[in-house]
């Protein structure tokens, strides 16, 4: 067993252990009914079950899992992705949403996939352009606007 | 009134501008997302949720509903011309279809596979039609211990379909604890909120479903180059010969039959439809060899299938209120945030939307046969499209959605967040939609199963002394033993 294929067994163990913790000034049973902290505590305990169980698969190499983790390159192309999303999202309040696109579109296309130029103008135009004519002309959702327009 | 003449209702719904434009719009988008690789329905419909939130109820569904099984008609066109499913539904399509494809028959496969969907999906609407208001009346007996039980059967036969059946539970216990954040739904006490006022209103069901199927996929996808080259198919190619037709024939009415049958079972989804639908065809056969070297019968079923499959988990969802696989389970979220409370009285309180969504889907099949037939070669040119100038725009659509839903860029963090668990369950192979099911099941178990431990005093009891639940255990206790009886015997070789 590879300790890192054990990692969702780990990671349940801790949130059920942040939801018995978490749950811990409720009350679990309320007279004659139970109370709120009833079903946190048995969701936790199946939780802990369940990891145990998946430990113990792993350990005798009878778990039919397969851990899948890219390698080098296409694990930076998730994380620089990932890093553009949050800055999209940073972006937007910022800057409004429709330059925030082309920004996020052309980083993406240009930086993370390396496309040409001019089909990644084209592309982040043509996005840019939709979320515009849906959301905001169409929908009449209030997305944040560029400054100073 | 007779059932015929609530359909006759429900197509009076549907035959206005407004109905036909929101369940064109919804096929079409439903056939594009079905052909795209990695975006299945269920992520497509999770996307496009938001959008729907300035429609009426019924058109909104109803166009959801379009997606749904407009993505199954879509995904064949990348497993037959390019031989990777637009989602796991289409394996086994790909498996003979790109076999054809190859050896000059791309259209005869496109063809067969659209009338094979088509004729199970409209007799799948029919049964639709006549056996869900049968099971919602049933269904008028259950009180809260069948309810838990019903909920609990929904997880856990979702879980002993799929791989790993502890892995599939982990997902669902996620699920589960995403759900207890907030206010208790029985005494309102906040929960795991940890004094943060945006989380006293819970965990939205939109940035989970968005982040876990929409943006995990796409981050998937990127880490892979996609170099796809589609087989070229002519109008002139789609005809059928008249051996063709006479082999798939009676491959459809068993594939739709399996097909809807799955699709109405808790937690078996298309893609364990087509799977079964095929191996039968293939036993069925009188020249089993064909099969994985382009049998036309092995398409028709496989197509079949998974389109009755996707009907078929309507039954549970509008009768029962409980969702039969991930995409009904975005279209139950869906119901609920339009206000719409499912159950078995749905069809008494909301008998518009329940027959115009019945009645949509047989018009949204006859326009999905029309996109698929003549129009086939014209939306097999849309697989030219670089995937990689779609990726980030799907990414864009998918945040800026999470924001219209709510105008709270909380959501869209929330969004971000989902998208990176859900890529982390794609790498350590944890299923997705058993999360998703248990997020939109979680209401329903705690207060099902803390009604009826009120109703008899805290006994366990309660769960089998009603004949129907007690029914229902053997059932859950069925889908937990059987994966491991399963183990069992392969592990000490057939005993």
């Amino acid at each position: 067993m590879r300790l890192v294929e054990a990692v969702p067994a780990f990671l349940l163990i801790v949130l059920s252990a942040l939801v018995l913790f978490g749950t811990a000034d409720l009350v679990y049973w309320a007279g004659i009914t139970p109370g709120p902290r009833f079903f946190p505590i048995w969701i936790a305990g199946v939780g802990i079950a369940l990891s145990a169980a998946l430990l113990v698969q792993l350990r005798r190499g009878t778990d039919s899992g397969t851990t899948d983790l890219p390698e080098r390159g296409a694990f930076a192309r998730v994380a620089l992705t990932t890093a553009g999303m949050a800055a999209f999202v940073l972006a937007m309040p910022l800057i409004g949403v429709v330059p925030a696109v082309l920004v996020f579109m052309m980083f993406i296309l240009l930086v993370v996939l390396g496309q040409r130029a001019m089909p990644s103008a084209a592309a982040s135009a043509i996005v840019a352009g939709a979320i515009e004519i849906v959301f905001v002309r169409s929908l009449k959702i209030a997305l944040p606007p560029i400054p100073f327009l | 009134m007779s059932t015929i003449e609530l359909l006759t209702q429900g197509f009076t719904t549907v035959f206005t501008f407004k109905s036909l434009a929101f369940i064109f719009l919804g096929v079409v988008i439903g056939q594009i997302i079905g052909a795209l690789p990695g975006i299945g329905p269920s992520a497509g419909m999770a996307l496009l949720l938001p959008l729907t939130f300035g429609l009426d109820p019924a058109t909104a569904i109803m166009m959801l509903a379009g997606i749904m099984y407009g993505g199954q008609y879509g995904g064949t066109l990348t497993s037959v011309l390019i031989n990777v499913p637009g989602e796991a539904s289409g394996v086994m399509t790909a498996v003979d279809g790109h076999q054809m494809a190859k050896a000059g028959r791309a259209g005869a496969a496109l063809s067969i596979a659209a009338i094979g969907s088509f004729l199970a999906g409209v007799g799948a609407v029919a049964a639709v039609a006549f056996i869900t208001p049968a099971l919602s009346a049933f269904a008028l007996r259950f009180n809260a211990p069948e309810y838990f039980l019903l909920a609990v059967l929904g997880i856990t036969a979702a879980a002993s379909l799929g791989g790993s059946p502890v892995r599939a539970l982990m997902a669902a216990t996620l699920g589960l604890m995403i759900a207890l954040v907030g206010a208790d739904p029985v005494t309102g006490a906040p929960r795991l909120t940890f004094d943060q006022p945006a989380l006293f209103e819970g965990i939205d069901f939109i940035p989970v479903a968005i982040g876990v199927f929409g943006l995990a996929e796409v981050l998937s996808s990127l880490e892979r180059a996609h170099d796809m080259k589609p087989i070229r198919t002519r109008l002139k190619d789609m005809w059928l010969t008249a051996a063709e037709w006479a082999e798939s024939r009676i491959a459809i009415l068993r594939g739709g039959l399996i097909g809807l049958i799955v699709g109405i079972m808790p937690g078996a989804g298309a893609s364990v439809a087509s799977m079964l639908a095929y191996v039968t065809e293939r036993r069925f056969s009188r020249r089993p060899e064909r099969f994985g070297k382009g049998a036309i019968d092995g398409v028709a079923a496989a197509e079949a299938a998974n389109n009755a499959s996707a009907h078929g988990a309507t039954i549970p969802m509008l009768a029962l209120g409980i969702p039969g696989s991930a995409s009904t389970a975005v279209l139950l979220a869906a119901l609920v945030l339009h206000g719409v409370r499912p159950g078995p009285m749905l069809m008494q309180q909301e008998a518009v939307l329940v027959w115009g969504l019945i009645a949509s889907m047989f018009v949204g099949n006859v326009v999905l046969l029309v996109i698929n037939l003549p129009l086939a070669p014209l939306c097999a040119s849309l697989l030219r499209v670089p995937y990689v100038f779609l990726a980030p725009g799907i990414l864009v659509l998918s945040l800026v959605g999470a924001y219209a839903a709510t105008l709270d860029m909380g959501t869209v963090w929330m969004c971000l967040v989902f998208g990176v668990l859900g890529w982390l369950m794609i790498k350590f192979d944890i299923p997705r939609p058993p999360l998703v099911l248990a997020l939109v099941l979680a209401q329903l178990l705690e207060t099902s199963i803390r009604q009826s431990l009120l109703l008899s005093f805290g006994s366990l009891s309660i769960f089998v002394e009603r004949p129907i639940a007690a029914f229902l255990l053997v059932l859950v206790a069925g889908s937990i033993l059987l994966p491991v009886i399963g183990a069992l015997r392969r592990r000490f070789g057939g005993i």
